[in-house]
């Protein structure tokens, strides 16, 4: 097979934190051998959702550059981003991968017109000097997210409302043309009637920008509504991959059941019956060797508590459970 | 039989900073009747009232919060009262053992350096009095009922995870058996395997207890799975209020419709809409319908006068000049 260049291609992505210092220290694996990788030439929203906890905003982080991997390759387009050096190409992979942060009223310094961050933003990027070149490089990223430029001009943070600022900062995003977003829970700060109108701007960006987003959240309900392919995180390992619909429609791992039975369904008929059962120890569960869900799991087999079980491939899905290995 | 009744209820933050007087309408004239073994929930997006709401209801009215008008009567049978005229004494001793209440933040009501144990100690003391021993068994066999390991009595709130800190709040709430229970965003902070146990506690509690439960949150799952009654609050007034099947299934108000509409299902792809425009802001309210700004159909008659919350069938009350077309302005009782 020919070797295509991925857009992002992650490889056994381990980060470990160490709790404490001196003789009492503890290490939890907060990333646990993670990979999956985005194709390049087609755009798609990838959704990593998970509890707290679960390592997600980590591996965010990771690939954004803001933490370092214990071990493990990410390659942007090729290109391992943890040998990144020099500020060329550190610019380079900055315009290249954005981030959006969850919340829009941390994002923006209260005492600071809103419009300065987007004039910050094109001239540190060095994408325009003259002023007429900024106003319409600005313009053009807020018209994206369907915003004027004279609706926000001279404006502070605090005179808009949470949806708005959102949209901002998903334009200031966009102003160095990016091919990856990653949103780190995007729609968790904003008022419910206007959470589906970022979603569908999402959706929008994917077909029109042909941007890539890797979309971070504990909502199944609105990652269904956005995104194409998912990964289910639980402490540290992405448990089951794979098209959303096959994932949310008939889980294959116990804990992307449970998961997926805890969504609270907006439907009065559709209400939760069985009974379930909480994890009391979380520390517990990064420390234990084999299954991390087994203490939990309904299906517990004896070979659970040993091994950590592989990835198996079922039905265009991978999955990591014992249950389905032959 | 209503147990509690609301009358024209206004509760306004008025605040003066340098001759500058600013008055945000939190909660302006809600009419509401809550009645026994129902669980009751109010929804609405961040800022429309909500929170206000539940703290008037529980009498914590502290400056700038001001009560504009109105009335808040309970019937319990044993004991009657308006929670507005109570003085600070008598509202001290309703509060927990008829009334009690469940913050959203369940870290900043445990204290951080007290164990869990002499949290109980002190909340139980100071409305009844016990013997040495049998407060401690009392508090040990409210928690295994709730399913609670009684371990947790020895942590520091620090030690417990988010969910269990809540439950342990939970616990601490309905341990005097309390008539009503006001609860303000019980479970949003937590994750959703978290959140499910919480809510199935609050149901357990209700089923043994056969309290009131009014539970405030924006997660429109929550209040499908636990609530028998729902009002949907907009800018600080109840604009729609019914059983919670007949609100998922024929909501009446348009932002109602556009708040069920766009909620997001698994397994159902179709486009959603969002409701256009943002809500406003409480100190600077539009005239009219607050929502009219806002609104698909909106009309002129909306642009000047407030609809009221008028009956449409049995138990659907909407303030909307769409469905109450022959309302001619007759105020309700």
């Amino acid at each position: 097979m020919g070797q295509e260049i991925k857009l992002l291609d992650i490889k056994n992505l381990v980060k470990v934190f160490t709790i404490g210092s001196g003789f009492v220290k503890s290490r939890i694996t907060a990333v646990d051998n993670v990979s999956f990788d985005l194709e390049s030439g087609r755009s798609e929203i990838f959704t990593l959702a998970g509890e707290s906890g679960s390592g997600k905003t980590t591996l965010a982080r990771i690939i954004l550059g803001f933490i370092e991997p214990t071990s493990g390759k990410i390659l942007y387009k090729g290109k391992n981003i943890t040998e990144i050096k020099g500020r060329k190409e550190e610019m380079w992979f900055m315009r290249e991968v954005q981030p959006i942060f969850q919340n829009p009223f941390e994002t923006f310094n209260p005492l600071k017109k809103v419009d300065s961050y987007l004039y910050e933003t094109v001239v540190n990027y060095g994408i325009a000097n003259k002023r007429e070149d900024i106003n319409s490089a600005i313009d053009e990223a807020l018209n994206l997210v369907g915003i004027s430029f004279q609706e926000i001009q001279g404006r502070y943070p605090h005179e808009f409302s949470g949806g708005q600022l959102q949209r901002i900062s998903i334009a200031r995003a966009l102003i160095t043309k990016p091919s990856l977003l990653i949103a780190d829970e995007p729609v968790s700060m904003v008022d419910a009637s206007l959470k589906m109108s970022i979603c569908n701007l999402f959706k929008d960006l994917k077909e029109k920008q042909k941007v890539n987003v890797i979309y971070i959240t504990h909502d199944l309900a609105t990652s269904y509504y956005v995104s194409d392919r998912i990964a289910i995180m639980f402490r540290g390992t992405i448990v089951e991959i794979g098209p959303v619909e096959k994932i949310l429609i008939d889980p294959k791992h116990p804990y992307t059941k449970i998961l997926r039975d805890s969504v609270p369904e907006p439907d009065p008929e559709k209400r939760w019956k069985e009974k379930i059962k909480l994890s009391s120890f979380e520390e517990r569960e990064f420390l234990s060797i084999g299954c991390k869900f087994a203490d939990r799991c309904p299906y517990v087999m004896d070979i659970c508590k040993k091994e950590c079980p592989g990835d198996i491939i079922l039905d265009g899905v991978t999955v990591k459970c014992h249950l389905y290995s032959a | 039989m209503s147990v509690l009744k609301v009358k024209d209820l206004k509760s306004y933050y008025i605040s003066e900073v340098f001759g500058i007087k600013r008055t945000v309408r939190a909660v302006d004239g809600v009419y509401m009747e809550i009645n026994r073994d129902e669980v009751f929930g109010i929804a609405g997006e961040s800022g429309c009232g909500k929170s206000t709401l539940i703290k008037t209801l529980l009498g914590m009215i502290k400056p700038p919060l001001t009560i504009v008008d109105g009335e808040i009567y309970y019937d319990f049978g044993d004991k009657k009262f308006n929670i507005l005229s109570l003085n600070p004494d008598e509202s001290r001793k309703i509060r927990w053992e008829y009334i009690s209440y469940i913050p959203q933040s369940s870290m900043s009501v445990l204290n951080p350096v007290r164990r869990i144990r002499d949290t109980f100690k002190s909340f139980l003391g100071a409305h009844k009095k016990f013997e040495k021993d049998e407060l401690e068994g009392l508090v040990k066999e409210h928690l295994s009922a709730l399913g609670l390991p009684t371990e947790v009595l020895n942590a520091y709130p620090h030690q417990l995870s988010g969910g269990m800190r809540q439950r342990v709040t939970i616990a601490l709430a309905s341990i005097l058996k309390p008539k009503v229970i006001l609860a303000d965003e019980p479970s949003t902070a937590l994750d959703v395997v978290v959140q499910r146990g919480v809510i199935q506690l609050l149901r357990n509690i209700q089923e043994e207890q056969k309290n009131i439960i009014i539970i405030v949150t924006h997660d429109m799952g929550i209040h499908a799975n636990i609530c028998d009654r729902i009002a949907i609050m907009y800018a600080g007034k109840i604009i729609e209020e019914a059983r919670t099947d007949e609100i998922f299934k024929h909501p009446l108000h348009p932002y109602t419709t556009y708040l069920i509409g766009s909620l997001p299902k698994i397994g159902d792809k179709s486009y959603r809409v969002s409701a256009p425009g943002s809500p406003p802001p409480l100190s600077n309210l539009p005239n009219g319908c607050s929502f009219h700004p806002r609104c698909p159909y909106v009309m002129e008659k909306c642009k000047k006068e407030f609809p009221s919350l008028l009956n449409v069938e049995d138990e659907h009350r909407v303030a909307c000049f769409l469905v109450n077309k022959e309302d001619d302005n007759g105020a309700r009782d």
